[in-house]
């Protein structure tokens, strides 16, 4: 079959599949296999369920070398450990989690890890966000 | 200091299965499960310690690669029969084998 029908296939049975789901919303009581299940760590993915990928070879683009230094320089200055960056990628949640990309997933931990380190606050790190984003939006004028 | 390693290479040894609060490294599929050491890894803080500590002053013990039977670990495993999968734990994650695998 080629290609493109293959993954044209794909992405319609993938599709087709109904997505099941335990509703959670902060119920009074749980059972004893629901609570190990929450408790199972966030990036232990192994054996759950998906369909076959895309393999494709990605490149290293700036911004995400750029957090790479940046975790590496608060591990060098004592601030964190790649454990803790790990246990900070997982305490970020399944939505971020999975939502970022993985680069993104450091550089959220290490904003977090600056405003528990009570190095940065979170106004002074809004306040650079937006100085930067204007800058940037000034020089593509 | 090096402390003494509990297991060899080619030891027989199961992953413990107990109860975790929060961080760590070791994958659920591999609870319970036995399977045979084929490396040894460098003593190092064991990361349910060293995630919550940036200084490095947690427990530290030696590590094992861990060599495991798809067979043994998928009940509905579709390769073949000789396909392995290696992963590593901390030590006190593993004792003498206690069966051939959980299933």
């Amino acid at each position: 079959m080629a290609t493109m029908q293959y993954d044209k296939l794909l992405t319609k049975v993938r599709n087709l599949s109904p997505e099941e789901r335990d509703v959670l919303d902060s119920p009074y009581t749980i059972p004893n296999e629901l609570y190990a299940a929450l408790r199972s760590v966030l990036h232990d993915v192994g054996g759950q369920p998906d369909t076959p990928q895309p393999y494709f070879l990605k490149e290293e683009e700036d911004w995400e070398m750029n957090a790479y230094l940046t975790s590496e320089c608060l591990a060098w200055r004592g601030a964190w450990n790649s454990e803790m960056r790990r246990r900070r990628e997982n305490d970020l949640g399944a939505t971020e989690y999975f939502g970022l990309p993985y680069y993104a997933r450091w550089i959220t931990g290490a904003a977090k890890a600056l405003v528990d380190e009570k190095l940065i606050t979170v106004d002074e790190l809004s306040a650079k966000i937006d100085e930067i984003r204007e800058r940037l939006e000034a020089k593509k004028k | 200091m090096t402390a003494k390693r509990k297991f060899n290479i080619g030891d027989r040894v199961s992953v413990v299965d107990k109860t975790t609060l929060f961080h760590h490294r070791t994958q659920k599929f591999t609870r319970g499960q036995s399977g045979v050491v084929t490396e040894y890894r460098p003593e190092w803080v064991i990361p349910e310690d060293e995630a919550f500590d940036p200084a490095g002053n947690g427990r530290k013990e030696p590590f094992y690669i861990v060599r495991f039977k798809q067979d043994d670990l998928w009940p509905d495993y579709t390769g073949h029969h000789i396909d392995t999968l290696e992963t590593e734990f901390s030590e006190s994650w593993l004792e003498p084998a206690t069966s051939k695998g959980k299933r």
